[in-house]
């Protein structure tokens, strides 16, 4: 289309905005208060952290389902030494019944400088272990999988209370307002969905943003981020336009925040079209990259962590897969060994990436499930939940590598010594962001509300 | 002993939170049980201290006493065991050692770590070791030196006296007009009131508001939608002295003035649709939708409103066609149950359900968080957990479930059908596993299910979500404690036993079904009929009145201003705040009550004040005094929720379709033109559209709405294909209704969208935004491009060819601040 000539210079946006401010570059200013606007519009709190953070973003690669940590970072020689066998620990409540104790396949070997074993189904991920603290013993309340993804990501079993990237956002705000601050790539979509990021009582503008990372056309992955009718330079003299409708609109009944807020959130939209266009394209990556990577969904999904964090979004949490594979009621031996295919050269990958860009310093990477499987059989060759014992893990942002921390029993029934409760892994998560979990609290409903309830212990024997 | 952190409480104890957070000297106070403690002390040789203190005490110091002693940050189960007083009076389990008896020992068991969740201490089992030296130093006596280390005052009892003198708690008097210096501005009895408070604090009142102002704004207000351009047109020219009267009648008798008004209520009573499809299937929610619609339309008294959806089964005045009325309960929040699970979980689960059904109740219709007390007393307000355990018994003697709107008699034979109609299905399911298929029996299977469906009178009658009395049991399957739960019904009401820090697995007395102490005359009465819900309801429209008129017209008050005169509007307790003006708040609610209740004279009573007829205009000198407004010096902006902001998009355009009532329809797909509030709501899906434009979490009360401006908001503006879609619709409107001169489309889509004239700076402004000659037709192929997406299942009406440029400028206006904020 053909426009005026001096259309840009009738009135640059940009100066008329700031004429309409009084000469205090409204624009500016609104950028701010948009800000605030979306970080804290009420309780009064603007988002900062309590104490200087070790970290400043998080990487969560959730193994929906349920890994069994005897397979991989918590060797268990008794479970093959009496396999069959069932000892009086196997009494648990889990979902399902089991049966007699079910020898994992894996061989362990000591692994990096520090010499933690680490699983033979993880041989990359294995060289990175000195960076990597392995907690062998999270326990947590509930033995089904919804109740433990809510706990898991909102510190409750109950589907009422935010998540905890609804927290960090709640606490800290955003790095980067050109893209989400919380970001949810899955490739299909997790078991219970989107009340795993949602911001309950919180402002809805902290739930995370769910992107469906299967189809890696950057334009689907964000929700409105292409106008296929336009292009960007129409685009923009429409917002243009648009802008100057609503400074006439200011003009005329302004002073007025709300107003000025839209204005400019309307701008860093935008901008987010080219951003997270760009944030989102793996293509940009060079074939070394891709290749270090490698491929497939998860590896995909490790590569756009990277590129998220890298650019600013505070947490990003990886669902390694479209419902609960890690959910292995039978088969689990074979299964398992073609999940840590998958899992092992994208997760070294990452970590690997992030420490060579310097990002892992305050990066906080966990790893782990909603709750850890149990030693005994489920019908000869399956496990089923086990919330009683299990292990995660975390790397960088402020963690000491090369080290495990808590035991299970002999067979890896139950969290024996040093235990950690999903509760303390929040308190530490929000310590490491630099947030006492104590003081991180919302009024609602005639009490304070925490994301560790009245929980929580922040693990200071793992901190560097 | 106690459960220090009992793996089943620990995972839902937010009635701690307030114990954690707010209350630091109370809580050991509270856990005394101060007669156990004056036990006599005991006298014990020099051996025995001296043992106690090189053995025992550094194990009870290394193990116990950060969370069970007199410097517990927070200290656990009510239990201490710093001094022998303070073991045998014990915690909310009771004594935690019985002196020379290990194995009647409570702290004993719960050392031995036998599985159970009491095992102690939380972080591993102590070494065989150290529980021989304790269970050894119980045998011997327990001695421990020193006298009673009681230190702490005994539990003080709420002061219910005390409490009902609580401003919201008071009886309703009308009020006298408090003096002004001068006054030629009041219209309605709400004036004075606020004038006397502006001339207080110094300031003035607003001119009134231009009548095109009024119009728009009256019309959102009151309907949710905007007015017509000729609408306006005849209020702004009509001379008459009762026009603005006549307007207020006509958008209150309006059918869509309750789609408007039911959606507060549909916020607060946590209205979803559809749920996860492992709980309860709600497939006619939208009956108490549409029940909720019909009460405020046909003005149904807020008391029998109140009354019918917590007992309209047990009154006699209503008809089944009320029944939906209880989906207010009937479409609670459930949350999932694994019976495999044993019993003490999934009691967990179950106390969980009834305290939201407690806190909706007392939050909706009482502006009381009653939850707070299920573990221990309120901290704030004189609510007992006595209190909260007499209202949770009633929620324990209902169900969920069911009915049809019918007579029963009517309803029999469609009954039988159905049972019929589920054996042969089940047939059929096994029918067709067999192999080889056996067709002939399935369709001929299918035939019968077919016949009988459409032969059978009513098969297909709505089944309203109700709620009977039915008592829940949470009980072991089998005889063996791993058999897992089952849930048995009964039809007598229960009475709950308290749980001890609102713990189900750890029972205190039998608390009969009854009323709040603090708002009962005197002590309360237990309830006699069935689970107690309508004498409930009447104790909350009788004993609790005042309260309950008070939290109703603040709520209709926030509807109107954005903020309530009490700005917590679910929180008339002690934590929630002051009214900014007390005397209005009395008076007008003495008068609500006077009126019958009636809302549509309380929105009357309000839209024809001076004071709601205020511009909104800024002004430098009153923003310096009151910057909130909270003295009401102007009409406050207010951003339109997403339903009207939705709605009027559709109106705009000329879309809109206005049917009422039946099924949702999904709010992401382009072809639904219906009204935002028959949008489809799924309690944990929450559409697109809704999420990101602070729609509330519908599994949870929500008093107000949060305004949010975010980015993504933005991208919504600028690219969503419903944007786009009512741009191009309203650009060929404009086109049609417009053809000829740039000007005259220019004024009649700023009639259309912002319901006023366009300035000669806005004609100016598309002049130079829109090219001469028409040209790059937009297509509908050209928009199928971008809605190609799988929400887009339209099919686009044929589409004059409109201009390129007037899409994108119809868009624009749609995208404008004027659009979403209502002066």
């Amino acid at each position: 289309m053909s426009l005026p000539s001096d259309w840009n210079s009738l009135l640059p946006r940009r100066a008329m905005l700031q004429k309409l401010g009084g000469g205090m570059g409204l624009l500016g200013a609104a950028h701010v208060l948009s800000r605030e606007a979306a970080a804290a519009p009420t309780n009064g709190q603007f988002p900062s952290p309590h104490f200087p953070p070790r970290a400043k973003r998080v990487i969560h690669l959730f193994m929906n389902g349920g890994p069994f940590q005897g397979d991989l970072f918590d060797p268990k020689p008794a479970l093959e030494k009496y396999a069959g066998q069932r000892p009086e620990g196997a009494n648990l409540r889990t979902e399902r019944p089991t049966g007699g104790l079910l020898a994992s396949t894996a061989q362990f070997s000591p692994r990096g400088e520090s010499g933690v074993p680490v699983s033979e189904y993880l041989p990359k991920l294995g060289a990175c272990i000195d960076d990597i603290c392995v907690l062998r013993s999270l326990h947590a309340d509930n033995p089904n999988h919804g109740p433990a993804l809510l706990q898991m990501n909102n510190g409750t079993i109950l589907p009422t209370r935010p998540s905890m990237g609804a927290w960090f956002q709640y606490g800290l705000g955003t790095e980067n307002e050109n893209l989400p601050g919380y970001i949810v790539l899955c490739p299909g979509r997790p078991v219970r969905f989107s009340v795993l990021w949602n911001s309950a009582f919180l402002p809805s503008a902290h739930q995370g943003t769910y992107v469906n990372h299967s189809d890696l056309t950057p334009g689907k992955l964000i929700p409105y981020l292409q106008n296929e009718s336009q292009d960007r330079a129409t685009q923009r003299q429409q917002l243009d336009l648009m802008q100057r409708i609503n400074a006439l609109h200011l003009q005329a009944h302004g002073p007025d925040q709300a107003l000025e807020a839209r204005i400019a959130s309307l701008e860093t939209a935008f901008r987010m079209q080219s951003e997270a266009h760009e944030a989102f394209d793996l293509e940009r990556e060079s074939k070394a990259t891709r290749e270090a990577y490698g491929s497939g969904h998860y590896a995909n999904g490790c590569l756009l962590a990277r590129r998220l964090v890298e650019r600013g979004v505070r947490f990003v949490q990886l669902y390694y897969g479209n419902g609960q594979p890690w959910d292995t009621h039978s088969k689990h031996n074979e299964t398992v060994q073609k999940l840590c295919r998958d899992i092992d050269q994208p997760t070294a990958a990452l970590l690997t990436d992030l420490k060579q860009r310097g990002l892992l310093e305050d990066t906080l990477v966990i790893w782990g499930g909603e709750f850890g499987r149990t030693p005994t059989s489920e019908n000869g060759d399956g496990r089923d939940h086990n919330h009683h014992g299990f292990t995660m893990w975390l790397a960088g942002g402020g963690i000491r590598g090369g080290m495990t921390y808590g035991e299970t029993d002999d067979f890896g029934f139950r969290a024996a010594y040093n235990k950690v409760h999903v509760h303390d892994l929040h308190a530490t998560i929000l310590n490491q962001l630099g947030l006492d979990h104590e003081r991180l609290t919302f009024h609602y409903a005639g009490r304070d509300y925490r994301l560790t309830d009245v929980h929580g212990r922040v693990v200071r024997e793992i901190l560097a | 002993m106690q459960r220090i952190s009992p793996r089943i409480v620990s995972c839902h104890p937010r009635w701690c939170l307030a114990a954690l957070l707010l209350c630091t000297g109370t809580l050991q106070a509270e856990e005394q049980k101060i007669e156990a403690a004056l036990a006599q002390p005991t006298e014990f040789s020099a051996a025995d201290l001296e043992h106690f203190e090189k053995r025992i005490r550094p194990l009870l110091h290394k193990h116990c006493y950060e969370c069970h002693s007199g410097d517990a940050k927070v200290l656990q189960g009510g239990l201490r065991l710093d001094g022998r007083d303070l073991l045998l009076t014990g915690g909310d389990s009771g004594p935690a050692l019985v002196p020379g008896k290990p194995d009647q020992s409570l702290l004993i068991e719960a050392i031995r770590y036998q599985g159970t969740s009491f095992d102690m201490p939380p972080g591993g089992k102590l070494s065989d070791h150290e529980i021989r030296l304790l269970e050894d130093w119980v045998a011997r006596g327990a001695p421990f030196p020193g006298g009673s280390s009681l230190d702490v005052a005994p539990q003080k009892s709420i002061n219910y006296d005390e409490g009902r003198k609580f401003w919201s708690f008071q009886p309703l008097a009308r009020q006298e007009p408090p003096p002004r210096k001068q006054d030629q501005w009041s219209r309605a009895k709400i004036d004075p009131f606020i004038l006397a408070k502006l001339e207080e604090h110094g300031l003035t009142p607003s001119p009134a508001a231009a009548r095109a102002t009024l119009i728009r704004r009256l019309s959102f207000n009151l309907i949710g939608l905007p007015p017509t351009p000729e609408e306006i047109a005849q209020f702004v020219n009509d001379t008459s002295p009762n026009a603005y009267e006549q307007l207020v009648d006509r958008l209150l008798a309006s059918p869509h003035y309750g789609e408007r008004w039911g959606r507060m209520w549909l916020d607060l009573a946590r209205y979803s649709d559809t749920t996860e499809s492992w709980l309860g299937a709600t497939t006619h929610a939208h009956l108490y939708r549409d029940w909720v619609i019909r009460a405020f339309n046909e003005d149904l008294p807020y008391d029998q409103f109140v009354r019918r959806q917590l007992a309209t089964d047990m009154l006699e005045e209503t008809g089944l066609e009320d029944l939906p009325a209880l989906g207010f309960l009937g479409l609670s929040p459930t949350y999932f149950k694994e019976l495999l699970l044993p019993p003490d979980i999934i009691k967990v689960i179950v106390a969980d359900e009834w305290e939201e059904r407690v806190d909706a109740v007392g939050r909706t219709f009482l502006g009381l968080t009653l939850a707070c007390a299920r573990c221990h007393d309120h901290k704030f307000d004189p609510i007992s957990t006595e209190d909260y355990y007499a209202l949770a018994g009633v929620f324990a003697s209902t169900r969920m479930t069911q009915r049809p709107m019918i007579p029963d008699e009517q309803y029999a034979p469609v009954a039988t059908a159905k049972a019929t109609v589920a054996e042969l299905k089940e047939q059929l399911q096994k029918l067709g596993k067999a192999k080889p298929k056996p067709a002939d029996e399935i369709a001929a299977l299918e035939q019968k299910i077919k016949e009988i469906e459409t032969s059978t009178p009513d098969y297909h009658t709505p089944m309203a979500h109700v709620v009977e009395d039915e008592s829940l049991y949470v009980e072991l399957a089998g005889s063996d404690p791993q058999s897992g739960t089952k849930l048995v019904h009964r039809p007598e009401p229960q009475n709950l036993n308290l749980f001890i820090r609102g713990n189900p697995n750890r029972l205190g007395p039998v608390i009969p079904r009854r009323f709040l102490t603090v708002l009962s005359p005197g002590e309360p009465e237990a309830f006699q009929q069935g689970s107690g819900r309508l004498e409930l309801a009447q104790a909350i429209l009788n004993d609790a009145g005042p309260l309950t008129a008070r939290v109703i017209v603040n709520r209709v008050w926030q509807g109107h201003f954005g903020r309530g005169l009490v700005d917590t509007p679910s929180n008339f307790g002690r934590l929630g705040s002051l009214p900014t003006h007390p005397e209005l708040l009395e008076d007008l609610t003495a008068r609500f009550v006077e009126n019958g209740w009636s809302l549509k004279w309380l929105h009357r009573e309000i839209v024809l004040s001076a004071t709601y007829q205020q511009a909104s205009s800024h002004d430098g000198q009153k923003f310096a005094i009151d910057p909130d407004n909270h003295w009401l010096w102007r009409m406050n902006r207010r951003r339109l929720d997403v339903e009207p902001w939705r709605d009027a998009m559709l109106a705009v355009s000329g879309q809109l379709d206005l049917s009422q009532g039946g099924p949702g329809l999904p709010l992401d797909e382009l072809s639904n033109h219906r009204r935002t509030i028959y949008g489809t709501i799924h309690r944990r899906e929450i559409s697109k559209t809704l999420a990101m434009h602070d729609f509330p979490d519908p599994g949870l009360h929500s008093p107000q709405r949060i305004n949010t401006t975010t980015p993504l908001q933005g991208l919504f503006l600028l690219n969503s294909p419903f944007v786009m879609e009512q741009a191009r619709v309203l650009a060929a409107r404009l086109q049609q209704e417009q053809p000829a001169s740039l000007p005259d489309r220019v004024q009649r889509a700023h009639q259309l969208v912002f319901g006023r004239d366009a300035t000669p700076a806005e004609v100016q402004l598309a002049r130079e935004y829109i090219p001469d000659k028409p040209n790059s037709p937009q297509t509908p192929d050209s928009i199928s491009a971008n809605t190609a997406e799988p929400e887009s299942s339209t099919e686009p009406v044929s589409p004059p060819e409109v201009d390129a440029a007037w899409v994108r400028y119809a868009h624009a206006l749609l995208a404008s601040n004027e659009f979403l904020f209502i002066d």
